[in-house]
């Protein structure tokens, strides 16, 4: 027993920060994209290039998040591209029926929000109510919400009002507005991360039944979780309408599985009980970054794909071996 | 194959599948007359060969538990579909270079998934998740330059048309893949030892089973399998297209699934899969041929599927 | 009137059968010891007091009254606290997350209040200022901890429920002298208080120190209760082991021809790994070498370093005259070594799948098979389930169909069918009935008789005094007596154990 102390005492300082700061290693990746993504393209580190690059990845950054929370439980939500093209059409279609105005624009976000919200219901009963297996139960609600969102708009291209996309592509006071965004979500996740929901939520994906002997309302919990998913995948929605200016049922479809693996990228454990909303966040900058790079670097268009593939598999396992030698 | 109440208990969810089969052909064919029509009947038996062939590389890499699942196997299909088309560009003569480069590439895909996995421990989802964007990225390289690529006419012939005893070669080639997978699981070493990792790893580590080697060959015999039905997909489609392998990366699981084989492994069988196969099709199929629109087909497929996974054992209670 | 009171409370778990009839009785400031053998159903007890595990059948009365404990929230409710031996704690979670996370202090409605969680958590570590080793603080990661340091977080979480009613199963397992003390000092005070608590130890020191009452349980059925100052160990455990003597093998002790005439089969030198150092051990042709001491001393260790199971830093295996290197246990099969965990849920039995399945890994491994005829395995299997009077249906019927103790001998029948040069026990009996023990001793000592060499940990001493040729007792993770001949008694092997524990 005293050999393990000494063990312990001579881990390195390096480690315990990793330990304690899962996603230093995704920021190390980052940084170094950022670097090379000067070099091949100067102008794309320069304010209007980051701006671009939050606008094009703010959407994913918080599909990302919403992923997150669900997996600090040690569950996995496959819908979540789907509740984002739900509420997607949602909004366009409300704000074009109820008039471009300002205040019904907020009305629409507001039924926006609602609907990943009762997303987010659904999905947490299936897979904590009636305790299905999660990668297929939210494979079917997937279905399901995709479904919604073509009886919504039945085909892609029904444009947003002017004031909606204009306000997320301006700027305030010199700023774009999407690093307000960026502020008010940093804001919003700070307080989440202080919040008793994200430490038992951490506390049942670590050991469930050890979470429920300990007397946690296991099942509640984790339909919370799917709830914050649901919310924050409608949060992600707004800012693909901001960005794509129109509507379209099936346009996170494609997001679900990057949204995964901007997770593991951050750091954070699939198996749950361990991460960070921040690697979350630089994970789906990565993988942003990787495609920018890719384009910059003058790879032929044919093989770009692939270039982006490998680069984001490699960095995945990287992620993964990484985290688990901080861990142990 | 070994009797009494082994039989019984692989066989419940296989039961459940069936009977399940049977009544949404009855309801077809209220529905609408003709439905469970033989010639119907074989076109369905011929779309849930193509996802039953994939299906069966998912068995085995779920069966070998710890968290065993494939999430690249739409890729393969895709790309041996690309492969294949290519190489026969519609003539007779490619079809043994097309079998054997498309086997060897899903073999390969699969080798490097089950390294990943084994060697480097990194969970499956993550690992085949990213060989999925490389594989997707691989096809755009290779669909560069060639047209699109025809398949050779016996291959078309082949998986449309009846080839012995009126049944289409895809069928006879279905049922080789059920036997095989059979004999694999029930007569082999490699088979018991498969149920053993599944089942208790750890035990199956402390009783001398070669675990990584076993589980490498399982990823292997998923990407072998995908890419087979890659070949078959491209004889039955005629001409290959981007992505076509995309639409049988979650269904294949969830075949498994219905089939009897839970997520976590270690039982379950392949029967059971080709009975979740055809009903995965059927349930599809019936939903085409009702008259609603492709939002209300979607939404009554999805809430079908739940209502099917209730079915399928629930997770056990924190209460025991 | 009783604080808790428990009539006829039962549970299955399937075919097995926890629990047939737990009876229970506690008053209020009273330090209540549970002790019965492993898998006697004290476990299950606890649970379902706990309201972790649903029982099928009887009542619990809590001041009289009876109530249903449909959850671990509603036992908070009822005021009911418990340790769990298998311990509950979020590994990524710090020590004051953990000590408090059934009830975490908030502010402004869903915010997590960290200085009162601090300050609460701190209220119970200061509880074991002093002893509980470097590196504790609230703010420590539990997964960096030791194993005694996990285990006050337990007991510090334990006590946080400040529940009247306190349960805890097996507190003590890895706790050192002064921290066992430190925690009868808050358990003294915790009675003094009025609380009533539940204590299960297997440690009979322990429980004569701490305990007022004591009740005893055997396969699952209350046997009696009675006063601390009424007994001694040596009528407790009388009821522990019930008619276990008539059944138990002969107590012949085993001939004591000097093994030092024997040709030596197995050489262990210098061995050392995590929980061990420096151990160095013949084993002769058809001798029964026996592992003793007190429960994880690296007894277990040792043997799975051996069998290849668990690395090594430093020594070498000398087997048959060939020095071996058993990189993993496929390495160890192959070379003639055989291992046998106690633990069969996780490291013996796959299961769900037939027993002729469970009987031949090792077979297919020695001959390299490829094919599994099941008729041609059947013929193989048979002698080996047979030797060991294995009560089965078929062998095609799943192996959960089996009770533990014909569930151990499919396990251990695997190794008969290529029959190994050394065999490892490690605990082999834990938790199977009498008579599969017995069945088991009388083939070790066969196998034994016909030459093999056998090395046999064994946390029961009566197994260890009636077996083995020679007894090694392990104490801190390296052997502090070798026992032979006459030397072999209950009061040496008890001695040596605790001699610097």
């Amino acid at each position: 027993m005293t050999t393990a102390a000494t063990q312990q005492s001579a881990g390195s300082g390096l480690k315990r920060l990793v330990e304690r700061y899962p996603f230093l290693p995704a920021l190390a990746i980052l940084v170094v994209l950022l670097a090379l993504n000067g070099i091949y393209q100067p102008r794309s580190v320069s304010l209007v290039g980051i701006t671009g690059l939050v606008k094009t990845y703010l959407a994913l950054m918080l599909l990302a998040v919403a992923q997150t929370y669900v997996v600090f439980a040690g569950d996995i939500d496959l819908s979540a591209g789907a509740i984002v093209s739900l509420v997607n059409v949602v909004i366009i279609v409300l704000m074009e029926q109820w008039g471009g105005g300002p205040f019904m624009v907020l009305a629409a976000m507001g039924v926006g929000i609602l609907a990943g919200f009762a997303c987010g219901i659904i999905n947490g009963f299936v897979v904590a109510g009636l305790r299905l297996q999660a990668i297929v139960a939210t494979f079917a609600t997937s279905i399901f919400f995709t479904g919604l969102a073509l009886y919504v708009l039945p085909v892609a291209g029904m444009p947003a009002p002017a004031a909606f996309w204009r306000t997320y592509g301006g700027r305030f006071f010199e700023v774009p507005f999407v690093f307000y965004a960026v502020a008010v979500l940093a804001t919003v996740l700070y307080l989440l991360a202080c919040t008793r929901l994200v430490t038992r939520l951490l506390a049942v994906g670590d050991d469930a039944q050890a979470a429920f002997q300990s007397g946690l309302p296991v099942t509640a919990i984790r339909i919370r979780g799917y709830v914050l998913c649901g919310l924050f995948a409608a949060l992600a929605a707004f800012c693909i309408t901001g960005d794509t200016a129109s509507g379209d049922p099936l346009v996170g479809g494609k997001m679900t599985l990057f949204s995964v693996a901007a997770v593991v990228l951050g750091g954070t454990a699939l198996s749950g009980g361990f991460g960070t909303v921040v690697g979350s966040l630089i994970g789906a900058l990565i993988i942003g970054l990787i495609n920018s790079l890719v384009y910059f670097m003058g790879v032929p268009s044919q093989w770009q794909n692939l270039v982006q593939g490998v680069a984001i598999l490699l960095a995945l396992m990287a992620g993964v071996m990484i985290g688990r030698r901080a861990r142990r | 194959m070994t009797g009494g109440p082994a039989l019984a208990f692989i066989r419940q969810p296989l039961v459940v599948a069936l009977v399940l089969i049977l009544a949404l052909l009855l309801l077809g064919e209220i529905l609408s007359p003709g439905f469970a029509s033989g010639r119907q009947i074989l076109r369905l038996l011929i779309v849930a060969a193509l996802l039953g062939i994939v299906a069966a590389g998912q068995n085995l890499v779920i069966l070998g538990g710890r968290e065993g699942i494939d999430l690249s196997v739409g890729g393969v299909v895709s790309l041996s579909a690309l492969i294949a088309g290519n190489l026969m560009s519609g003539s007779d003569a490619g079809i043994p270079l097309a079998i054997l480069a498309c086997v060897a590439t899903g073999a390969l895909f699969g080798i490097l998934n089950g390294l990943g996995i084994t060697l480097l421990r990194i969970p499956p989802l993550v690992m085949t998740l990213g060989m999925l964007g490389v594989l997707q990225g691989l096809l755009v390289v290779v669909r560069q330059g060639i047209p699109s690529g025809r398949a050779a006419p016996s291959l078309s012939q082949f998986v449309t048309q009846p080839f012995l005893f009126g049944l289409p070669g895809i069928i006879w080639l279905w049922i080789a893949v059920g036997l095989l997978m059979a004999f694999l699981l029930q007569r082999t070493v490699f088979g018991h030892r498969i149920y053993a990792i599944g089942s208790n790893e750890r035990a199956a580590f402390m009783a001398g089973v070669p675990i990584r080697t076993v589980r490498v060959s399982l990823f292997a015999l998923s990407g072998v399998f995908a890419a087979i039905a890659g070949i078959c997909l491209l004889g039955y489609s005629g001409s290959s297209f981007a992505n076509v392998g995309e639409q049988y990366m979650l269904p294949s699981i969830i075949a498994v699934v219905f089939g009897g084989t839970p997520l976590a492994g270690g039982k379950g069988g392949y029967t059971g899969t080709m009975a979740g196969a055809v009903l995965l099709v059927v349930l599809q199929s019936i939903l085409t041929t009702i008259n609603i629109d492709e939002s209300g087909r979607q939404m009554v497929f999805g809430a079908t599927l739940l209502v099917l996974m209730l079915f399928y054992g629930r997770g056990r209670a924190m209460r025991a | 009137m009783s604080k808790l009171k428990l009539i006829g409370v039962s549970k299955a778990y399937g075919a097995t059968q926890a629990l047939r009839r737990g009876d229970l009785e506690i008053e209020s400031g009273e330090v209540h010891v549970l002790i019965g053998s492993n898998g006697s159903g004290k476990s299950t007890l606890c649970k379902i007091v706990a309201g972790s595990v649903r029982p099928d059948g009887g009542e619990v009365l809590l001041d009289g009254k009876p109530v249903d404990v449909s959850g671990p929230r509603a036992a908070r409710a009822l005021g009911i606290g418990i340790f769990y031996q298998e311990l509950s704690l979020a590994a990524h979670r710090t020590v004051a997350e953990n000590i408090c996370l059934a009830d975490l202090p908030m502010k402004a409605g869903i915010f997590i209040d960290r200085e009162a969680l601090t300050e609460r958590a701190q209220h119970y570590i200061a509880l074991f200022d002093g002893v509980a080793g470097d590196g504790f603080s609230a703010a420590t990661v539990v997964e960096g901890l030791r194993a005694d340091q996990r285990q006050l977080v337990e007991i510090m979480k334990a006590l946080a429920s400040e529940a009247p009613v306190l349960i805890f199963d097996e507190p003590t397992s890895a706790l050192d002298r002064a921290q066992v003390e430190r925690f009868f000092d808050i358990l003294r005070r915790l009675k003094s208080e009025g609380r009533s608590i539940v204590f299960i130890s297997h440690r009979m020191d322990e429980i004569f120190a701490i305990g007022d009452r004591v009740t005893v349980i055997r396969d699952g059925e209350t046997v009696a209760t009675s006063a601390i100052a009424a007994t001694d160990s040596a009528s407790v455990i009388r009821l522990m082991v019930g008619n276990e003597d008539e059944l138990a093998p002969p107590t012949e002790a085993p001939a004591t021809s000097s093994p030092a005439s024997r040709d030596t089969l197995l050489s262990v030198r210098g061995f050392s790994g995590k929980g061990f150092a420096n151990i160095s051990f013949d084993v002769a042709r058809g001798e029964i070498v026996g592992f003793g001491g007190l429960h994880g001393q690296g007894q277990s260790s040792v043997l799975r370093a051996i069998f290849g199971a668990s690395p090594v830093t430093s020594g070498e295996i000398v087997l048959d005259g060939r020095t071996i290197t058993t990189g993993n246990p496929r390495a160890a099969i192959r070379n003639g070594l055989a291992y046998v965990s106690g633990d069969r849920g996780r490291e013996g039995i796959i299961q769900g799948r037939p027993i002729l399945e469970n009987l031949m890994p090792i077979h297919y491994l020695r001959d390299r098979l490829l094919l599994a005829s099941p008729a041609s395995l059947r013929e193989k299997a048979k002698p080996a389930v047979e030797a060991l009077h294995t009560k089965f249906a078929g062998f095609s019927h799943p192996i959960n169909s089996l009770s533990g103790g014909n569930q151990q001998k499919i396990v251990i029948a695997r190794w008969l069918i290529d029959r190994p040069d050394v065999l490892l026990l490690d605990d082999p009996t834990k938790g199977i009935d009498l008579s599969a023990k017995a069945d088991l001793f009388t083939l070790i000592r066969k196998l034994a008789k016909e030459g093999m060499g056998i090395v046999l940990y064994s946390s029961e001493d009566a197994e260890l005094l009636n077996n083995a040729d020679r007894i090694l007792v392990f104490n801190g993770g390296s052997v502090s007596r070798d026992l032979t001949g006459s030397e072999r008694t209950r009061y040496n092997l008890y001695q040596a154990a605790y001699e610097a524990a």
